[in-house]
């Protein structure tokens, strides 16, 4: 290992990475020995991302120095770092799904024929079985992609890695979709691929595989490197207060919330696979938090609430009334306002005016004079008004909605949900992809929502935000609710436990 | 180029190309702007026209009516056996009748049976084109010459006040076509749903009604085409208009509304519809043979739409390298004026 004198095969220094409005990194440095796995952890947000963006040639850092084998390396594209023996598994897997293991492996360097230019099939298949012996697992080279389960897939990637000789592999979340069998199995191709002399930078949200598999970690926080040590010499504990260290009240201020009425109640309710007996309640005037590592059923917990996603079991009471929305329309209807948490492909309608991406969500209620004609005055008050309330900075009501910046687009979409009555908003992602400036305004924003009474649900994957204004916070794991957190349970260690380890945290019920 | 010059050429460029191929007219045909000429290129120009106002709400929504060229064969067959049936009044009222029902299938393929939209409606030009050969397998349906005297026939020969009166309806169609598009809800839900069809469902938009207001739209579009067309031809069978649905998506595609949906012009295709008409006039009073017609035709619509791409791509930040290189890449577009 670098720290006991051998010498580093990957050297980061003073790394920088800067996107309009962001320093996503901000001088990180660490370093990766030969035949080692190498933790990375952190927040989301955290620059995990970014790193083996920078690593795979997907970003060019602004600042900082990367070394391999004590040569520079600079990446300029993807290819460049599978060239200099880099492999990032990202998780987004990139294989042709119609195409068959072995040809994905040696996608685009098939050995072929000096004559008839074919691919040599046979060669392929044998050398792609070779590599998944060398893995320990056994998985037909002449299959297509498209019938192998999403491990299988992964393994796919990493007998690619294989390949082309990669000296360092590197693993996005690896496990972020896979059962524990199959984690277990994960597992053990990282040891493999440690005696076989290779190095693992190995980046997750689950600290036990992180404890069970690498041997150094780094911590990063806000794009900051906090600390690197062996894992022998630290504890899950020390690790999380590293990631979280952070004086959360702070920056995320947030009155005593007065509690009204119930206005959404969900009794046992599921949704295919994803979501499973989920109950909760949300009162007037208050922000209800859900929180849980990516995957754990928050979207569709949202889209089932705004009808977007049928129920396939339980109930749900709006306002004490049984409440079945048959689509979107329906709880519009009902004065629910939605937020999408994916604001580019699902969210702003990028061919229209800001105005027009406001009303969309009232065209009822824009009409004139003439009855079921729109009235453009009507609909530029509507404009004015969101506009001077969310301090939406457009040139005027006609400005195409993609020439805002991310957090003004927000502010629109903020708009369109609140316009329906605010009675009950689901919020995704609130803040995702807007600068610190929005992000203020937008939770000074949340509070006033529900100052005037409205109920909210506010899905956040970025935890100071999730504490820092929710009242109370569920935490989804595998589709369930693991945990509700009131009061002083309110914590980033709490939530985490719940999200991560499966263990269940319920605080004790108020009296009321 | 800048924003506003942007949005000012999206919506009146091809009307300003019209109006400069009209101040040039004259000199190539000098009969140009006889009564005569220009009420022959209007009459000539409203069956296209009327279908292309129809095209342009599916276009703007994001799909294409790949069959609108058999539902006109098959209006046209059926409207003139109503004629023969029951005189004018069915004739009107089953060219209409024909076309709705062929929007409605078409719709029902792509929401019930979730097929493609160009696939849905590729495979119904083939079967509404079969059912009006099949209905005139004993030879063309034909509308009599003793019926010169008849309403019907007036449809297509009929003046008003100077102006013949299929450019007339074709008038009326535009009217309540733009007021459709740009001041009901529905037509911003059509270009909602062309814009961003997962963002257009978060807004309570319902796909499938979507779908079966654009294909009945489409449909009753081609109805009422079909009888202006009909009562300038006096004959239909199944190959009435081979390829009529290519020269209606050309003339939208012109006129400036987005083949990736969520923004459509009626203005446009208006112009665009008149611009081919007067074209195809002076080429033809100019003795041009109707194959190089056709050549003049593709040649102006890649000009156009060769123009309308490059000036997205310059109006965008770091266009120039993707212009050269021919990749999108996953910028975002900001400034992009479209």
């Amino acid at each position: 290992m670098a720290d006991t004198g051998t010498p580093a095969l990957l050297r980061v220094d003073g790394l920088t990475v800067e996107f309009p409005g962001v320093r996503a990194l901000d001088g990180v440095h660490f370093d990766v020995a030969a035949g080692e796995v190498h933790a990375l952890v952190g927040e989301n947000g955290a620059g995990k991302s970014t790193l083996l963006k920078v690593l795979g040639g997907l970003h060019r850092p602004s600042a900082g120095a990367v070394t391999l084998d004590g040569a520079a390396y600079r990446p300029r594209r993807p290819a460049d770092a599978v060239h200099a023996g880099i492999a990032v598994i990202y998780q987004e897997f990139n294989l042709y799904p119609d195409l068959t293991v072995a040809e994905n492996v040696f996608s685009g360097r098939e050995p072929v024929h000096p004559l008839t230019r074919g691919i040599r099939y046979a060669e392929i298949n044998r050398r792609a079985a070779e590599l998944f012996a060398v893995l320990g697992v056994a998985i037909d080279p002449t299959a297509p992609v498209s019938s192998l389960t999403v491990s299988e897939q992964q393994l796919v990637e990493i007998a690619k890695a294989l390949s082309v000789d990669g000296r360092i592999i590197v693993m996005d979340e690896p496990t972020a979709a896979l059962s524990a069998d199959e984690v277990t199995r994960l597992l053990d191709v990282v040891r493999r691929l440690r005696a076989e002399g290779r190095s693992v930078i190995y980046v997750s949200h689950r600290l036990d595989e992180v404890f069970a598999v690498a041997d150094r970690v780094t911590v990063l926080r806000d794009g900051r490197h906090v600390r690197t040590v062996p894992l022998a010499e630290t504890s899950t504990d020390e690790l999380v207060r590293w990631m979280v260290g952070r004086d959360v009240e702070a920056l995320f201020p947030r009155g005593d919330a007065v509690a009204g009425d119930v206005v959404l109640e969900l009794d046992r309710v599921s949704a295919g696979r994803q979501l499973r007996e989920v109950s909760l309640t949300v009162r007037a005037g208050e922000i209800v938090g859900i929180g849980g590592v990516a995957g754990a059923g928050q979207p569709e917990l949202s889209q089932v609430v705004f009808g977007a996603l049928p129920v396939t079991g339980g109930r749900m009471l709006l306002g004490g009334a049984p409440y079945r929305p048959d689509g979107p329309a329906d709880a519009m209807r009902a004065g629910i306002g939605f937020l999408h948490e994916d604001r580019k492909a699902a969210g702003i309608l990028p061919d229209l005016s800001v105005r027009d991406n406001l009303t969309v969500s009232v065209l009822d209620k824009v009409r004139g004079a003439l009855g079921r004609l729109l009235s453009p005055a009507a609909e530029s008050g509507v404009f004015a008004t969101y506009r001077d309330r969310l301090a939406v900075r457009a040139t005027g009501p006609d400005q195409l909605i993609g020439q805002l910046s991310g957090g003004n687009q927000q502010k629109v979409l903020f708009g369109r949900a609140l316009a329906p009555g605010g009675r009950l908003l689901i919020l995704n992602e609130p803040t995702r992809g807007v600068d610190i400036g929005a992000k203020v305004e937008i939770h000074q924003l949340i509070n006033e929502i529900t100052a005037e009474g409205a109920g909210v649900i506010m899905i956040s994957s970025d935890l100071p935000e999730l504490l820092g204004i929710s009242d109370r916070v569920y935490v989804l794991a595998g589709g369930r609710v693991a945990g509700h957190l009131t009061g002083a349970d309110r914590t980033e260690e709490n939530v985490m436990t719940c999200a991560s380890t499966g263990r269940r945290i319920f605080s004790p019920e108020p009296v009321s | 180029m800048n924003t506003s010059l942007g949005k000012l050429w999206d919506t009146w460029g091809i009307t300003a190309i019209l109006l400069l191929l009209l101040a040039v007219a004259p000199v190539v045909t000098p009969d140009f702007f006889s009564l005569d000429n220009a009420q022959s290129v209007l009459r000539e120009s409203a069956y296209l026209g009327i279908v292309a106002a129809g095209m342009t709400f599916a276009i703007a929504s994001g799909a294409f009516d790949l069959s609108v060229g058999g539902q006109l064969a098959l209006c046209s067959v059926v409207s003139l056996m109503g004629y023969a049936a029951g005189g004018t009044a069915l004739a009107v009222a089953a060219a209409l009748a024909t076309g709705l029902a062929c929007g409605l299938v078409n719709a029902g393929l792509i929401t019930r049976l979730r097929v493609p939209p160009f696939v849905a409606t590729l495979g119904t030009l083939f079967v509404f084109r079969g059912v009006a050969y099949i209905l005139t397998q004993d030879g063309p349906k034909t509308l009599p010459y003793d019926q010169i005297g008849s309403p019907f026939v007036k449809i297509g020969g009929l003046n008003v006040a100077g102006l013949p009166l299929p450019f007339v309806i074709m008038l009326a169609v535009y009217g309540g076509a733009w007021v459709l598009l740009r001041r009901t809800a529905t037509g911003r839900r059509v270009l909602a749903y062309g814009s961003s069809p997962e963002a257009a469902r978060f807004c309570g938009i319902s796909a499938t009604r979507l779908r079966f207001f654009v294909f009945a739209l489409v449909g009753l579009s081609v109805g009422i085409a079909a009888l202006t067309y009909i009562t300038r031809v006096w004959t239909a069978d199944g190959s009435a208009q081979d390829g009529f649905e290519l020269k209606v998506i050309a003339a939208v595609v012109l006129g400036g509304t987005s083949l990736k949906g969520g923004k459509g012009t009626l203005i446009g295709t208006f112009s665009a519809v008149l611009l081919v008409s007067v074209l195809n006039d002076m080429l033809v009073s100019q003795g041009v043979p109707s194959a190089y017609q056709r050549i003049v035709l593709g040649g102006v619509l890649i000009v156009a739409l060769t123009i309308d791409g490059l000036r997205t791509r310059f109006a965008a930040p770091g266009s120039l390298r993707r212009a050269v290189t021919g990749q999108g890449g996953r910028t975002p577009r900001p400034g992009l004026a479209r």
